[in-house]
């Protein structure tokens, strides 16, 4: 296997905010997706019959990704492997494009496309493990 | 002791740089005297014959050893685990975990926070095969921190 080189420590980065919504249905949509659970189970469905079909509406919490965002501070790390022009500008541009998560990607792959392996963010000093 | 004098330029990235390979052994001594460091290489080098070694201090009491044989992942992890039942040593045995995890060794060459990037402090017998491709590659890496570093 090629040498490697890694790119690793703690980053600071934006991502969206996460938020609880409620969310209203009625009972007859909710009876319908409890029916289609039981169908996917092989259950026998029972429709709902005469007045019980349009009935009360009812709130359930859901999550919503909204379009605010907020900083957090994640950890990741790059392994590059290639020849020493693209590792030198692979690891310049590692500095603008955080990873997500354990990345191991050739230099000259992760030139062509850098944000389809990496967010943009910006290195943090933290007590990291090698 | 004197303070560890490592690259001279000022790193100012706060990201960490190293050299990661399955096929050199590599060992990582964290709180280990340097005593003990010698005792522990030279032993794992007689019991795999690994030919040769070099010895690198990453901070006080912190030392990094790389092997001169070539070995396979399975015999890499043999000797790191070897070495850190036999020495006691609990940083080792968690390293060894880290490496396992992402199958590949890596040693830090950048430098991080106040310590300075790892220097060559000791050697023993050959240094012809994996130990010379490790000092190209980290030579390679300290050209780009010196570039880096300018910018």
């Amino acid at each position: 296997m090629a040498k490697k080189i890694a790119v690793y420590g703690s980053y600071e980065t934006k991502v969206p905010v996460k938020q609880r919504y409620w969310k209203t249905v009625t009972r007859r949509y909710w009876k319908t997706r409890k029916a289609y659970s039981y169908m996917k189970k092989g259950k026998l469905i029972k429709v709902p019959q005469g007045k019980q079909r349009y009935s009360k509406k009812i709130r359930q919490r859901v999550w919503k990704t909204t379009k605010r965002m907020k900083k957090a501070v994640m950890s990741g790390r790059y392994e590059f492997h290639g020849k020493g022009r693209d590792l030198y500008k692979a690891v310049v541009k590692a500095h603008q494009y955080m990873p997500k998560g354990f990345i191991d990607v050739s230099a000259e792959k992760f030139l062509e496309q850098p944000e389809a392996y990496g967010v943009e963010g910006e290195w943090i000093e933290r007590e990291v493990e090698s | 002791m004197s303070k560890a004098n490592g690259l001279n330029e000022k790193w100012n990235h706060n990201s960490i740089i190293g050299f990661t390979d399955t096929e050199t052994a590599m060992l990582d001594f964290d709180n280990t005297p340097f005593r003990d460091v010698k005792y522990w290489t030279l032993r794992a080098m007689k019991w795999f014959k690994l030919e040769g070694f070099i010895i690198l201090k990453s901070s006080e009491n912190n030392y990094h050893a790389v092997f001169n044989r070539k070995v396979s992942w399975s015999e890499n992890m043999r000797i790191v685990a070897w070495a850190s039942l036999l020495s006691h040593n609990k940083k080792l045995l968690e390293w060894l975990q880290m490496q396992c995890i992402k199958e590949g060794s890596t040693l830090r060459v950048s430098p991080k926070g106040d310590k300075p990037s790892p220097r060559i402090v000791f050697r023993h017998g050959k240094q012809d095969r994996q130990v010379k491709e490790f000092l190209s590659c980290r030579d390679r890496i300290k050209r780009i921190i010196k570039k880096l570093a300018g910018c």
